[in-house]
């Protein structure tokens, strides 16, 4: 049965209204990319002439003739950096890989396996997560020095690859997702522990890993400080660093910059566009119940 | 399907690999690939680090030059300010080498000066500069914001006195005279002229000054000049100091109020820019490596703009301030002989103090040199086209000596900041209350700066270094004396440090002469423990000479 004129045209008028109201959220967000987009085509002299696309005088027409690409060919070849590019991937995807890797075995163990000083184990994890990064930022510089790993890669992903917060978020993902009669019955069918943890307990916990990767892939991408002082070679520098490189001494190169930020972005924007599914599964894994 | 059930297999994919986390993998096997091939860059010779890119196009042909002919090798690095802050923090306090060379800002290196004096991270130049006759040939006021407790840590790289720039082609139109300004007061009664309100909408379009209670810079550069600030030349804290309120109620009737003559036009910003570009403001704060900055960044204001001393606050009082400062230090860590040392020394004396970096530093960042020798160059007096032809290098050395001295407490940062805070709050609570009068501004002011200074007192009483303004060490600023600073040694490459953490010998002595235990009378005497002493004397060069500092 068709719902009644009046309840229709009530109907419509929420969703324009809905709809409305995001498109103009949509726009809102958008306005500063835009505004970043369209800085990295400018001069120092047109950034400071006009707010977004040139325009032409007397009309709304857009003055195409004073963008420029210069900054995109500038950051390439003088700045050198697509190495930037090349490092932040190798970073994070590393990172991501291995964290998530021994992630889920250390939470894996902490929620199914008993040994003894299990509680204290996990007791630590929950305190190692209180503690703030910035901290640890002298002492983990000494130790990397003492370990002759500073101004290497080894020296950023090497403390990254079990972080507590990963430890305990496995953890609770195994907890919930994956019942112990399930690993009995592995191993009644002489499945060995590196053989349970792979073909029964990983694919359970696939929601967990998309999140986890990508959380971490982001949040290396995004370090600034760490790299900032681990690494001290140019050519070892992620794409986090060597922005806010371009921004050196009293003056500014704004298109430089801008381009620069729009390259480092632009990755991890279409990588999440990709794992979106895989990302919000992880994120409402538990929050309904199977 | 149950929470039981695994996922079903992507394709070729295992079960528990999603295609998203496929992809994250292979980006990192093709990045891998790409690093294999990658050419990689070492490191030759000894690092120095520099953190702002003029300074670094300066040295580069400088450092060219040095590594042709001279040993050792250095290697110029450009780092950005925070990263080297960071870095130099995380290995002072780790106690394991950064750089040989470090070039630091004046805020940035306040933080090494924290501890006690013996564990500062860079060595102590004091008695090197003295013998050398270094102290009286560079511009006094240029290490203070070195010299921490008397001793000097760093070789400075600049005076950077303070200017008024202002927009000579609207000022000249005015008919204004600024020959005749001598005081604020002089300047805000001319200078408010200028703000007319073209567009009738109840706000001048132009304001006399570029000030703001959120520019800390120019907040602290003005209390400078007042000779006000946050500690005394005894480290004694001045927060509440009737200058201070003085100068905060002063500010405040520039940026409030009907006699308002001050705008908001930051400084480095896109925004701020195309403000002075437009003449929003008329007059702004210019030290000398300001001029480059505009040059670069406003060149539509070549030859539009002059500039003046800054008016004093009172008739007769100082026509200059403050801004900025750079140091050359070379970290304990660097040196582990005095070989070592001296190669180290050699080079930043070359850099700093020679006159071809005179001219570099002058023609590429406008910076006049605080070599006091070098100021008669004819370089300073050729004219500036971007300052409508003043010989604005001769203008700059005739305010250098004038340059009032500032204090290097590791607290200066967070003291700037309350004093900030309290002028922000006195602004606001004068706008919301419409009170603009001098005396109730400053009434409020020194309740406000009172408050800031309890807090800042409650910060520094809690390090037991320098809580207590020593004044056997704080009145005598660089006097020379018996001093050991600590530092590692170093063998075969590899830095060690002593039972203590110390080592011994100081780079004020020379003929290898070597300082291994501090005098009675020294902070670091007072300090150590017998025991601490004892292993010093026996440290690793213990079998040269002994002996205090020259």
């Amino acid at each position: 049965m068709n719902p009644q004129p009046g309840l229709r045209f009530t109907r419509f008028t929420a969703w324009l209204l809905t709809r409305s109201l995001l498109l103009l959220a949509v726009l809102i967000t958008f306005i500063p990319f835009m505004w970043l987009v369209a800085a990295s085509f400018k001069s120092n002299e047109e950034f400071f002439r006009s707010t977004f696309l040139p325009m032409r005088e007397g009309s709304w027409a857009v003055d195409w003739s004073r963008l420029t690409f210069d900054a995109y060919k500038r950051l390439f070849v003088e700045v050198d950096f697509g190495r930037g590019l090349i490092n932040s991937i190798f970073l994070s995807s590393v990172t991501g890989v291995l964290a998530t890797l021994c992630c889920a075995m250390g939470g894996y163990a902490l929620a199914r396996f008993n040994f003894k000083g299990r509680g204290f184990c996990t007791a630590l994890v929950l305190a190692a997560v209180l503690i703030p990064g910035p901290l640890l930022l002298a002492p983990g510089y000494q130790l990397l020095y003492n370990l002759g790993l500073l101004d290497s890669f080894a020296g950023l992903i090497l403390p990254a690859i079990a972080p507590a917060f990963g430890v305990f978020l496995f953890r609770q993902a195994v907890l919930s997702g994956v019942p112990t009669d399930l690993l009995e019955a592995a191993r009644i069918d002489g499945a060995g522990e590196w053989r349970t943890f792979m073909v029964v307990v990983l694919p359970l916990v696939r929601p967990m890993i998309g999140t986890f990767l990508m959380i971490t892939f982001l949040g290396v991408w995004n370090n600034f400080i760490g790299p900032q002082v681990v690494l001290q070679s140019p050519d070892k520098f992620p794409l986090s660093v060597a922005v806010a490189e371009l921004k050196r001494g009293y003056y500014s190169d704004y298109g430089l910059q801008m381009a620069g930020t729009v390259v480092s972005i632009l990755p991890v924007m279409i990588l999440f566009l990709l794992m979106q599914k895989d990302f919000v599964s992880g994120l409402a894994a538990g929050a309904v119940k199977g | 399907m149950t929470r039981t059930d695994a996922p079903a297999k992507d394709g070729f994919l295992p079960a528990w690999l999603s295609p998203g986390a496929a992809v994250i993998a292979s980006l990192g096997l093709l990045a891998c690939v790409g690093l294999a091939f990658a050419p990689s860059t070492t490191s030759e010779g000894r690092v120095m680090w520099t953190f702002a890119r003029p300074h670094y196009l300066m040295y580069e042909s400088r450092v060219e030059a040095w590594n042709k002919t001279q040993t050792p090798k250095i290697d110029l690095k450009l780092i950005s300010l925070p990263a080297m802050e960071r870095r130099m923090m995380s290995a002072f306090l780790g106690g394991v080498p950064s750089a040989d060379l470090i070039e630091i800002e004046r805020r940035a290196v306040s933080r090494s000066f924290a501890g006690p004096i013996e564990s500062v991270g860079f060595y102590d130049l004091t008695d090197r500069l003295k013998q050398e006759g270094l102290l009286d040939a560079i511009n006094a006021p240029s290490f203070s914001p070195w010299t921490s407790r008397g001793r000097v840590f760093g070789l400075p790289h600049d005076v950077h006195p303070v200017m008024l720039g202002y927009r000579a082609d609207l000022v000249e139109a005015a008919g204004i005279d600024v020959s005749k300004i001598e005081t604020w007061a002089d300047f805000a009664r001319e200078f408010s002229k200028l703000q007319v309100d073209a567009d009738h909408n109840g706000e001048p379009d132009r304001f006399a000054l570029n000030m703001w209670e959120t520019h800390n810079d120019h907040l602290e550069l003005l209390l400078a000049q007042a000779g006000g600030g946050f500690f005394d030349e005894s480290n004694r804290l001045t927060v509440d100091s009737d200058i201070n309120a003085h100068v905060l109620a002063t500010i405040v009737t520039w940026i409030a109020g009907p006699s308002r003559i001050a705008a908001d036009a930051p400084n480095f910003s896109a925004a701020g820019n195309r403000l002075k570009a437009d003449g929003y403001v008329v007059a702004s704060f210019f030290p000398d490596w300001m001029g480059d900055i505009w040059k670069h960044e406003i060149p539509s204001l070549s030859g539009k703009m002059k500039l003046m001393p800054l008016p004093a606050w009172k008739k007769g009082g100082p026509r200059t301030s403050v801004w900025g400062g750079t140091m050359l230090g070379i970290p304990k860590t660097a040196a582990a002989t005095p070989e070592q040392f001296e190669e180290l020394w050699k080079f930043a004396k070359e850099l700093y103090l020679s006159q071809e970096f005179t001219e570099i530093l002058y023609r590429q960042g406008g910076i006049v040199t605080p070599v006091k020798k070098h100021w008669s160059s004819p370089l300073f007096d050729e004219p500036n086209a971007y300052f409508s032809s003043q010989p604005t290098g001769r203008l700059y050395i005739n305010l250098a000596p004038e340059v009032p001295h500032r204090n290097s407490s590791p607290y200066n940062t967070l003291a700037m900041n309350r004093v900030a805070d309290s002028l922000v709050r006195l602004a606001e609570e004068a706008r919301r209350d419409k009170v603009y009068d001098y005396a109730s501004l400053k009434e409020r002011a020194r309740v406000l700066l009172k408050k800031a200074h309890a807090q800042v007192a409650d910060q520094i009483e809690r390090n037991v270094f320098i809580a207590e303004p020593d004044a056997a060490e704080t009145v005598r600023p660089l006097q020379t004396g018996a001093f050991a600073p600590p530092r590692p040694a170093k063998r075969g490459g590899v830095v060690e440090r002593s039972e203590t953490g110390e080592g011994s010998w100081s780079p004020g002595t020379q003929n290898d002469q070597i300082a291994a235990v501090p005098s009675p009378a020294s902070p670091a005497a007072k300090r150590s423990s017998p025991r601490q002493r004892g292993e010093e004397a026996r440290g690793p060069q213990s079998d040269v000479k002994a002996g205090g500092g020259a």
